[in-house]
C-alpha cells in the first residue's frame, strides 16, 4: 500500500496513562502507552472489551470521560498540539473540525428529536461556518459518495436510518468540516456482513480521498486485516504488539497476539484448529499492579514476568513487542 | 383520503365520546344508589304539611324537574337526552337554578386556579429537576432531591391550611376567599380585573404548586439523568458542539416524557382541586362538587362529574396530540 498524503498529520502518543477514580482508588485503564500513528496511515487498534482501547481512542480527542483523567503522558497531534493539555474553547473547536470521531452504529450518536440536516447546521454554527449552504453541499457530496440518497438522509431522523446508514452519516459528520484525523470506534459492530464490507470500503476510500490519519478501534482482527496498514494490539491497558499488519498477522510474536489470531476459525481446514485463549481478560480492578499483565493466561510465563513489566522492544522488522519471552531479533 | 392526523383525532373523539357515555351512566347509577334521598325527604315533608301523597310527589317532581318514582330506565333516558341538549337538570339545593349554569359558572375559576398552579409547579419542578440532575453528586443536588421528596409527601391540604393560616390570618397579605373583589373591579378583560383575579387565585395556586412541584422535580431529575447517559450527548461533545447547544439537546429530550404527564394532570386536577378550593373558600368546580355532595344534590353532582370526566378525556386527547406534535418518532409513524 502506498501512502502519499500531504495534508494528513501524524499523531504521537507517549507515556499516556489514563486512570479512573474508583472506590479502590485511581486505577489505570491505559498505562504508559507509546503509540505512533504515522501521517496518512490507517492503524487498527485491537483488543478485548476492557482492554482500554476505547479510553485510548477518546484520549485522542482529549475526551476521557469522568471519573477518568489523563494522569501522565501526552497525545500530540501535528498542527494542533497536546490534546491532553487543551481545554475550553480551544479543545471544543478542535473536536469535529480537526479530529473526527465515529461511534459504532448501534449507539445512538444523533439527537433523536432533530433531523440529520438540522444537526448538521448545529455543527456548522458551533464551528462558526459562515457558508452553511456550502457545508450542506459538502455533506451531500460525502453522503452521495457513500452511496446514500443525500436529500432523504438530511431530512431523516435517527430512527428512520438503518445501521449502515447511521454509520455513513456518522462518518459524514466526522469529515464534513475537513478533519484530517479520523477515529472510528467499532465501525462494523452490529452490522450485517455485506454492510460491514461496504463500510470498510468506504473507510478505505475516504481515508485516501480526504488524506486522513485514521485510527480504527475494533475487537475484530478481520477488520484490521481488511483496512489497516498498522496494527496495535492492546491488553490490560498496554500496547503489547505494534507493527505492520501483514507482518504481525502472518507471524505474531506476542503470545497474546498469537492467541488472538489462533482463536479465529478458518474457512478451510479443521474447525477445531481454532483455539480460544484460556482465561478471561482482566478488568480495571484485576489488572496486576506489577509484572506482565498477560502472565495469568500466558503459556510462556516465566519467573521474571511476576515482578517486571516487559518493556516494548523494537524488533528488526520494525514492530515493537512487549514480552520477556520474545528475544531473538531484538534491535 | 384522511391524513394521519385527522384519522388519529377522529379515533380519539370516538373513544372519548364512548368514555363519556360510560362514565355518565356509572355516575347516574351510583348516585342513585347513595343513601339519603332529598326528594324523598321533600315528599315526606310535603305529606307532613298535610298534602296527600300524590300531590306531595307531584310538587316534588316540579321542584326537582324529574319524576322521582318513575322507573330507573325512564329517568336514565331523560337524563341522557338532557345531556345531549346540555340540559343537566336543575339544582336540588338551590331550587330552580339550572345545573349547567352553575357548572359553567364555576368552571373558569377552576381553570384559572389549576392552570396557574400547574404551570408554576411544572416550571419550578423542571428547572430544579435539571439542576438536581446535573449537580446530583453535590450538596445542592442532594438537598434539592430531599426537598422535592419531602414536600411531595405532604398532602396538598396540609400545605393549604398552613398557607391560609399564615397569609390570610397572621399577615393578611392575601384575601381569604372568593375569586375577585366585586367592590373594586367589575368583570371584564382589562388589567385591573385580571390582576384582581390572579391576586385571589395566587394563594390557592401557590398551595397547589408547593404540594406538587416535588413530583415534577423528581421526574425531571431522573429523566435528565437518563438522557445524560445517552451516547448522542457524548457524540455532540466530540463534534465540538457548544455547551449551550448540548444543553438544548439534553433539555428537549429530557422534558419530552413529562409533557404527557403535564397534559394529563390538567384533566385530573379539576377533580383534585376540591381540598384546595375548600380551604381557600374559592368557588370553583371543586367547591361546587363538595357542597353538592354535602347536600345530596344529585343533579349538581352528576353535572360536576360530567364536567370532570370531559376535562380528563379532553386532556388525554390533547396529551396525545401534543406528544405526536413534539416527538418525531410518534409523528412520523403514520
Amino acid at each position: 500500500m502506498t501512502i502519499t498524503m500531504v495534508k494528513a498529520p501524524a499523531v504521537s502518543i507517549s507515556g499516556l496513562t489514563v486512570a479512573y477514580k474508583t472506590d479502590a482508588g485511581e486505577l489505570p485503564a491505559v498505562s504508559q502507552v507509546d503509540l505512533e500513528l504515522a501521517a496518512g496511515t490507517i492503524t487498527g487498534l485491537v483488543g478485548e472489551s476492557g482492554s482500554g482501547k476505547s479510553t485510548l481512542a477518546l484520549s485522542l480527542l482529549g475526551a476521557v470521560q469522568k471519573p477518568g483523567r489523563v494522569t501522565a503522558g501526552s497525545v500530540v497531534v501535528d498542527g494542533i498540539g497536546d490534546m491532553a493539555k487543551l481545554a475550553g474553547e480551544e479543545l471544543r473547536t478542535v473536536r469535529g473540525a480537526k479530529i473526527g470521531y465515529v461511534f459504532q452504529a448501534a449507539q445512538n450518536s444523533l439527537n433523536p428529536l432533530k433531523t440529520v440536516g438540522k444537526q448538521l447546521l448545529d455543527l456548522g454554527k458551533a464551528h462558526k461556518v459562515r457558508d452553511l449552504k456550502g457545508l450542506l453541499r459538502h455533506a451531500k457530496d460525502l453522503l452521495d459518495r457513500m452511496g446514500l440518497n443525500a436529500d432523504r438522509v438530511l431530512d431523516a431522523y435517527q430512527h428512520e436510518l438503518s445501521g449502515g446508514m447511521r454509520q455513513r452519516v456518522g462518518i459524514m459528520f466526522a469529515l464534513v468540516l475537513n478533519a484530517h484525523v479520523l477515529v472510528l470506534d467499532e465501525p462494523t459492530t452490529a452490522l450485517d456482513m455485506i454492510t460491514q464490507a461496504n463500510i470498510l470500503q468506504i473507510v478505505r476510500d475516504v481515508h485516501k480521498e480526504q488524506g486522513l490519519t485514521t485510527l480504527v478501534v475494533t475487537h475484530d482482527v478481520g477488520v484490521v486485516a481488511e483496512v489497516a496498514h498498522k496494527i496495535a494490539v492492546m491488553y490490560g491497558g498496554r500496547i503489547v504488539e505494534h507493527g505492520p499488519v501483514t507482518q504481525v498477522l502472518a507471524e505474531p510474536r506476542h503470545p497474546y497476539t498469537r492467541g488472538l489470531i489462533h482463536a479465529i476459525p478458518r474457512l478451510t481446514g479443521d474447525i477445531s484448529a481454532a483455539k480460544a485463549l484460556p482465561g478471561t481478560p482482566p478488568t480495571l480492578g484485576t489488572i496486576p499492579k506489577q509484572g506482565c499483565v498477560f502472565r495469568e493466561r500466558c503459556a510462556l510465563r516465566m519467573e521474571v514476568c511476576e515482578t517486571v513489566e516487559p518493556p516494548a522492544q523494537r524488533m528488526l522488522d520494525g514492530r515493537t513487542v512487549a514480552c520477556h519471552a520474545v528475544k531473538e531479533g531484538a534491535a | 383520503m384522511m391524513t394521519g392526523f385527522a384519522r388519529r383525532l377522529a379515533g380519539h373523539l370516538t373513544r372519548g365520546l364512548v368514555m363519556i357515555w360510560v362514565v355518565t351512566t356509572f355516575t347516574f347509577v351510583l348516585i342513585r344508589l347513595m343513601p339519603g334521598d332529598p326528594v324523598q325527604v321533600q315528599i315526606e315533608r310535603n305529606i307532613a304539611m298535610g298534602m296527600p301523597p300524590d300531590q306531595a310527589e307531584a310538587a316534588a317532581a316540579v321542584t326537582y324537574g324529574f319524576v322521582p318514582h318513575g322507573p330507573m330506565w325512564k329517568q336514565y333516558l331523560e337524563y341522557m337526552g338532557g345531556i345531549l341538549r346540555f340540559d343537566l337538570g336543575v339544582s336540588v339545593e338551590s331550587q330552580g337554578v339550572p345545573v349547567a349554569d352553575r357548572v359553567l359558572g364555576a368552571m373558569p375559576w377552576t381553570v384559572v386556579l389549576v392552570l396557574t398552579g400547574i404551570l408554576v409547579s411544572f416550571l419550578i419542578g423542571v428547572v430544579l429537576g435539571v439542576i438536581a440532575a446535573i449537580k446530583r453528586s453535590t450538596v445542592v443536588g442532594h438537598s434539592l432531591s430531599i426537598a422535592g421528596s419531602l414536600l411531595h409527601g405532604v398532602p396538598p391540604f396540609v400545605i393549604g391550611i398552613i398557607l391560609a393560616a399564615l397569609f390570610t390570618r397572621q399577615w393578611r397579605l392575601f384575601p381569604s376567599g372568593g375569586v375577585y373583589n366585586a367592590d373594586e373591579v367589575a368583570p371584564g378583560l382589562y388589567f385591573d380585573f385580571i390582576g384582581n383575579v390572579l391576586y385571589h387565585a395566587a394563594l390557592p395556586a401557590a398551595a397547589y404548586a408547593l404540594a406538587t412541584y416535588g413530583g415534577w422535580l423528581l421526574a425531571m431529575r431522573s429523566s435528565v439523568a437518563s438522557v445524560l447517559g445517552d451516547d448522542f450527548l457524548l457524540a455532540a461533545e466530540l463534534r465540538g458542539l457548544t455547551s449551550l447547544t448540548r444543553f438544548r439537546y439534553l433539555a428537549r429530550n429530557a422534558i419530552l416524557p413529562l409533557f404527557t404527564v403535564l397534559a394529563i394532570s390538567f384533566g385530573l386536577v379539576f377533580g383534585g382541586s376540591i381540598f384546595i378550593e375548600r380551604i381557600f373558600n374559592y368557588p370553583g368546580l371543586g367547591m361546587l362538587l363538595f357542597s353538592s355532595i354535602g347536600s345530596r344534590d344529585y343533579s349538581m353532582m352528576s353535572g360536576a362529574f360530567l364536567m370532570i370526566t370531559v376535562a380528563v378525556i379532553v386532556a388525554n386527547i390533547l396529551a396525545d396530540l401534543l406528544y405526536s406534535a413534539i416527538d418525531p418518532r410518534v409523528r412520523r409513524q403514520a
